[in-house]
């Protein structure tokens, strides 16, 4: 009895097997006959990138990054929601990068990342920009490694290891950089695991102050020092079917889509992108961060939950369109050409 | 892919030192915990495969359990207890090379007590049975165990050391993926997907291949002596 049931298992597997790989072998001629002759003409290899720019510059489109201390005084909760007093927290590492990096040399260097490689800047210095006098104080044993928790953009694009070696050469500390969506990174400050967070995401920037994470560094006035900025680009495939391209705005652009029902990628991941993006989409449409929000429009929404560059991946490949950041956007197509 | 392999070829004779970097702390990071794990496994393994007693059923489901622990939710419980606010915090192991090894051993010792017991239970019977006419003590029975099983503890030394190298979901969650640190071969290729850089990702994907034949390659040399 034992063997006759492994036996007709074995046989139900390989069944299965086999079944599971005819169906996908099987070229049933008749019926794809006449689907296979357009496709003939193979794609070529996508050397060059079909997702374009279609609107930027747009007021509505600006995209903050602000550097914001996190305070060991916080009220820290763990997974639990108990309090935690004696969460470690390098503060006076993390002044003295905030300190370096608002320095008006330090800004001026960021100011001019990418403009040789990509012909444009990556990110522009806010006209009101705190700027720091110094002094930066060099690192001691205890405070040497500064943890900052931050965006992917500002990863990926390079700006930080452009930046960075250069603060550590200079006064002995070690950063440790992590980079997630902007929702992650102010995460990960709550959970005690970062000194600083450089975000971008005006809403969720102030509900951390608010909440108490944040402390003010001394000589500055604010917990927020919103020092950087580009813009987000809406981009799209270069045929454009939606008209997103002539919109008189972005809002009339993001109506287009939605009415046309066009394929549209969201990061999906509370990321600042997705945080932007949300706020975009007509009012009526009630689209939020929860999934039930844009359950009804899954025939068009895509969200993906994934980083900028797989996101745009995606939308290359769904011939989609996506909102992004200027930067990883021209970082990510000049890596594209070796795909 | 061509220009991937291109890429892989020239990345491994440039010497970047980024690289260099990577595969210090991948090879840390993989043959620390499975050795760790191997230790600690084999022995619960061999006793869990030869030993009779109530519970035994009980303890392999709980194994088999374990061992299909989806690496993300280790690395979560591993996040969360030596966070910044988690019970553990002072020992400030996060984001460390330590911390991943301790994600890796708990997510591998299960596979090496799983599958040291299920050879075992299956070569104990006859061993024990010689053990029992020559008089041979607890101890001994236990050593003539070992001995027996030696070629498959090099295999399973294997399936440990794959697994270490392979996994991904564990490693980036405790050991963020930071540069010169942290940042493993599995994790980098994430970092060079998630930027676009495919040819990049797939080019460190083949080094990595390329360290891991060379090692299965190596053990199961050793492996072929033992058996002679």
């Amino acid at each position: 009895m034992k063997r006759l049931s492994v036996i007709l298992l074995c046989f139900l597997m390989t069944a299965g097997l086999l079944s599971g790989c005819g169906g996908g072998k099987d070229p049933a001629p008749g019926q794809d006959a006449p689907a296979a002759e357009p496709a003939a003409p193979e794609a070529p290899a996508s050397e060059t990138v079909d997702t374009v720019i279609l609107k930027e510059a747009d007021d509505q489109m600006l995209n903050t990054y602000t550097l914001m201390a996190v305070d060991p005084a916080a009220p820290f909760t763990d997974a639990d929601g108990n309090p935690v007093a004696d969460v470690a927290v390098n503060t006076a590492g993390a002044d003295a990068l905030i300190r370096w990096l608002l320095l008006p040399e330090t800004l001026e260097l960021a100011a001019g990342y990418g403009r040789e490689e990509f012909g444009d800047s990556l990110f522009y210095v806010r006209e009101d920009a705190p700027v720091s006098s110094g002094p930066v104080e060099a690192a001691s044993g205890e405070t040497r490694t500064i943890r900052l928790s931050t965006t992917t953009s500002v990863n990926d694009s390079g700006l930080l290891s452009e930046l960075l070696p250069l603060f550590e050469t200079a006064y002995g500390y070690t950063v440790e950089v992590q980079s997630a969506g902007t929702g992650k990174a102010i995460a990960a400050a709550k959970y005690g695991n970062a000194d600083l967070i450089l975000v971008h995401s005006k809403s969720q920037e102030e509900a951390f102050a608010a909440d108490g994470f944040a402390r003010i560094v001394e000589g500055f006035d604010s917990e927020r020092l919103s020092f950087l900025y580009n813009y987000f680009v809406l981009c799209g495939p270069s045929a454009d079917p939606a008209g997103a391209g002539e919109a008189a705005g972005v809002l009339d652009a993001f109506s287009s889509i939605a009415s046309g029902k066009y394929v549209f990628i969201s990061r999906g991941d509370g990321s600042g992108t997705h945080t932007k993006e949300l706020s975009l989409w007509p009012e009526e449409l009630g689209i939020t961060a929860e999934a039930e929000s844009f359950a009804d429009y899954t025939d068009w929404y895509v969200s993906a939950n994934a980083g900028m560059g797989a996101c745009l991946v995606m939308a290359e490949e769904l011939g989609g369109y996506i909102l992004t950041d200027k930067a990883t956007y021209l970082t990510f197509f000049a890596n594209h050409g070796v795909l | 892919m061509r220009t991937a392999l291109k890429d892989a070829a020239a990345l491994l004779f440039s010497g970047d030192r980024e690289l260099r970097g990577i595969l210090a702390v991948t090879a840390r990071m993989s043959v620390g915990s499975s050795v760790i794990a191997l230790l600690i496994g084999v022995p619960i393994g061999i006793w869990l495969g030869s030993a009779r007693f109530r519970g035994r059923n009980a303890l392999v489901v709980l194994n088999r359990t374990l061992m299909g622990m989806p690496p993300v939710v280790c690395g979560l419980l591993f996040y969360l207890l030596f966070s910044g606010v988690g019970p553990f915090r002072s020992l400030r192991l996060l984001f460390t090379v330590r911390i991943m090894v301790m994600a890796q051993v708990a997510l591998i010792t299960p596979l090496v007590v799983g599958n040291m017991e299920s050879y075992v239970a299956a070569a104990a019977p006859p061993v024990r049975e010689t053990a029992k006419g020559l008089c041979l003590p607890a101890g001994k029975v236990f050593l003539l165990l070992v001995n027996e099983s030696l070629y498959q503890v090099v295999s399973v030394y294997l399936i440990a050391f794959a697994r270490a190298i392979a996994e991904v979901g564990a490693v980036s969650m405790v050991g963020g993926a930071i540069a010169w640190k942290t940042n493993v071969m599995t994790t980098a290729i994430m970092q060079y997907t998630n930027r676009g850089d495919f040819s990049m990702g797939v080019a460190l994907g083949v080094i990595l291949m390329a360290a891991s034949l060379a090692v299965n390659a190596g053990v199961t040399a050793l492996q072929g002596r033992l058996g002679q």
